[in-house]
């Protein structure tokens, strides 16, 4: 008995080692928030001795052959450069932001990485953990790049546009809706009727999934920059000139509401991931559903080109995004404690070589961010309608708000705006108090914000 | 000629132990020593700024930070029925029920089973058209039909009763082999006087198994309280909303998602101060009760 007790009482000082753990792996991870690049701004010059480049990359989940098309990427660069290795380790959406903000605090993982344009770029490069790539490409190289500016900081090119996310279209299908009688919604009131019109023959006229939380931030972008004269409003918010309540920015919330009670979407869209849901939609059990639009290609090939349908969510209101896709581009950077940014640059600029350009197309039917490709290989019907739209694309809301914004607020609202446990007005009210929140935890961020919004 | 004196043999009896425990006693020390102090380090400056205990106020005061700890203790509530469960089917095991075998082994199978995979099975379980509202369909209880994780009153309870499933096997094997090892004469003497299952179970079996009960009573509430990630991130990431949010995974967002590790650091400061109270409170409770039995 007496063991016993003692073995109790060591279990009891166990629940303070496993805080002390937990502690530990937080403290590890933490360091110094001053940062800065451990290998200088120099450009070291290539000396021909071996080079091992290490590239963190995601895309995979939304563009269909990526994969593919990388490791061939890597394997003809090799090939020209003798001297150079290069290892892609493909990351998974959830792992993506953690991995890299782990490797950043410890000054010590990939050379190049994948980032999200905008805002997702932008705040590592002010946790000094990229190098600018137009530090190591001439603006003759960079100028042909899409969707740069999104990624343009204190003059400097940041992050290299990879390829064009057109954001986000919906898709529907022709045969589903025509065994419904209606035909694709244009107009704000005409998606409102045709839920109804759908739901009474037992259709679910959009399929979507809010688990995961991304889709929310799809849903603030392709709803919210209907009601915006410009993306200057958001940024306005962000800084505090504006408020997530006033109407014009809380606007996308009651319409976000308006189809709720319309029930235009499936009904377990609260306890499914997005690519769940799609899949509903592949099957014909949806009419339509909102997909990434890199992914419109693999679609096509799974239901049928004849039977796909792909346009910009029907408008309510007449602002910078209203009937329009959102124009953005995934970009990849280069670390600030890579050893070899000359090489990585030289890689990133490989990949915008017109071979490669071409090869991207063709292995994932997706859209190089680089306007030295040669539009009339598109072949595919509903890509090319997305190329036509992504011309005059609007900006892409989400990456002007903070992700700590997105993820809390946005993703969060929206899965309890679907639960039906927020109103509209709650949902904006809890996105500017977080607003505010952000603004007093993360002045830095804020400060540095406003430098790149004006 | 005077002899050195030499330490007395109780003395060295007692010295002799930390001896041979002092390396790893220091390796461990160093480990956790300098875990702590890098925690505090970042917990106490902000931009590489000394700001004191600001920091620490700031995540008291964080409305995030207070309901994920209400969910970690909301999820404690559930010790008791995680134990008392336990308890009852362990004793039905000891009782040789028929096919005892059989229901050990699948009590105890869930306990084998990675977390990630009983996130995944329970994630598509408990989907609004998944597995068990198609049962309860099916057996006429539509009505019970819930979003058991898209529901926001009820994602919290559907992710404890997952993690009561799964702890539940740890327990009863704990109970069984400690039954197991209990003198049988004190059973056969509680049945030749006619003590019934309960009976039996309640007022001999409990006092002899309390020291053991008491350790599982720790080893779970550190789970509810600090091990729960795992099941939140695969199955609910915390929503909908912030109502699965917990204490792990407000740090592992803030470190690694919003990139505050300051506010990472200082929530782990305050639970480990918080851990370091209770813990301390705990041991001298446990050392007066001691004293005065002894007494």
């Amino acid at each position: 008995m007496r063991s016993m007790r003692s073995l109790g009482v060591h279990k009891r000082l166990a629940a303070v080692v496993v805080l002390v753990l937990m502690a530990g792996a937080v403290a590890g991870c933490g360091g110094s928030s001053s940062g800065g690049s451990s290998s200088g701004g120099g450009a070291p010059s290539s000396s021909g001795g071996p080079v091992h480049l290490v590239m963190w990359w995601w895309g995979d989940q939304e563009a269909a052959g990526l994969k593919g098309f990388v490791a061939d990427s890597v394997a003809k660069y090799e090939a020209s450069h003798p001297n150079v290795t290069i290892d892609t380790v493909l990351q998974s959406t959830d792992n993506l932001l953690p991995n890299f903000a782990a490797a950043a605090k410890a000054k010590n993982g990939p050379d190049i990485e994948y980032r999200w344009g905008g805002i997702w770029s932008l705040t590592d490069v002010w946790e000094d953990n990229l190098a600018p790539v137009s530090d190591y490409l001439p603006e003759s190289e960079t100028s042909h790049y899409l969707n740069a500016s999104e990624d343009t900081y204190d003059g400097k090119l940041w992050t290299a546009p990879w390829y064009v996310q057109p954001s986000f279209p919906v898709l529907y299908r022709k045969d589903v809706l025509e065994s419904a009688g209606v035909t694709p919604p244009t107009t704000w009131d005409e998606l409102i009727t045709a839920c109804s019109t759908l739901r009474s023959k037992g259709i679910t006229p959009l399929a979507g999934g809010v688990k995961d939380g991304w889709f929310g931030g799809w849903l603030f972008s392709i709803l919210g920059s209907q009601s915006l004269g410009s993306i200057d409003d958001v940024k306005q918010a962000v800084t505090g000139e504006k408020k997530f309540t006033d109407p014009q920015l809380a606007e996308w919330w009651k319409r976000l509401g308006e189809m709720i009670d319309a029930n235009c979407w499936n009904d377990d869209i609260g306890s499914q991931d997005l690519y769940q849901a799609q899949a509903t939609w592949v099957a014909g059990k949806s009419a339509m559903t909102v997909t990434a639009g890199t992914d419109v290609r693999k679609f096509v090939d799974q239901v049928g080109a004849d039977k796909v349908g792909v346009m910009a969510m029907p408008a309510y209101g007449d602002g910078v995004g209203a009937g329009k896709l959102g124009s953005t581009s995934q970009t990849l950077g280069i670390t600030s404690w890579s050893q070899h940014k000359p090489e990585a640059a030289d890689f990133i600029r490989f990949l915008h070589t017109p071979e490669r350009l071409t090869a991207f197309y063709e292995a994932t039917g997706a859209l190089p961010a680089d306007d030295r490709f040669d539009s009339s290989q598109i072949d595919v019907a509903q890509v090319k309608t997305l190329f036509d739209m992504v011309q005059q694309g609007a900006p892409y809301l989400e990456n002007f708000i903070p992700p700590d914004l997105d993820g809390k607020s946005v993703f969060g609202g929206v899965q309890l705006m679907f639960a039906g446990t927020k109103t509209a007005d709650e949902a904006a009210a809890d996105m500017e108090t977080e607003m505010q929140r952000i603004r007093t935890i993360q002045p830095d961020l804020i400060d540095n914000f406003n430098k790149w919004a004006k | 000629m005077g002899a050195r004196p030499r330490p007395r043999p109780h003395l060295r009896r007692q010295l002799q132990p930390l001896l041979w425990l002092l390396p790893a006693l220091l390796s461990i020390g160093s480990v956790f020593g300098y875990g702590i102090y890098r925690l505090v380090q970042e917990a106490l400056h902000r931009d590489g700024e000394w700001v004191g205990v600001d920091n620490l106020r700031i995540v008291i005061d964080d409305p995030p930070f207070r309901t994920a700890v209400e969910h970690n203790l909301r999820l404690l509530l559930t010790l008791p029925i995680i134990t008392a469960v336990a308890f009852v089917i362990a004793a039905l095991l000891f009782e040789r029920t028929r096919g005892w075998r059989f229901h050990r082994w699948a009590v105890f199978l869930p306990y084998i089973l990675p977390v990630a995979v009983v996130g995944v099975l329970f994630g598509q379980v408990l989907t609004l058209h998944g597995m068990l509202n198609q049962t309860l369909e099916a057996v006429g209880l539509d009505s019970l039909a819930k979003d058991w994780l898209g529901d926001p009153d009820l994602a919290l309870f559907s992710l404890a009763g997952v993690i009561i499933w799964k702890e539940i096997g740890f327990g009863v094997i704990l109970f069984l082999a400690r039954l197991l090892s209990l003198p049988e004469d004190v059973f056969d003497a509680a049945r030749v006087d006619g003590a019934g299952f309960w009976r039996t179970h309640w007022s001999i079996t409990l006092p002899m198994m309390r020291s053991i009960v008491g350790f599982y009573l720790v080893i779970e509430g550190i789970t509810l309280f600090s091990w729960v990630f795992a099941y939140v991130f695969v199955m609910t990431r915390g929503g909908p909303g912030d109502s699965t949010q917990v204490t792990e995974t407000y740090i592992y967002n803030n470190a690694f998602t919003s990139n505050i590790p300051w506010l990472a650091a200082s929530a782990a400061t305050v639970l480990l101060i918080a851990f370091t109270a209770l813990a301390a409170i705990v041991l001298l409770v446990r050392w007066r009760l001691a004293r005065g039995k002894a007494a």
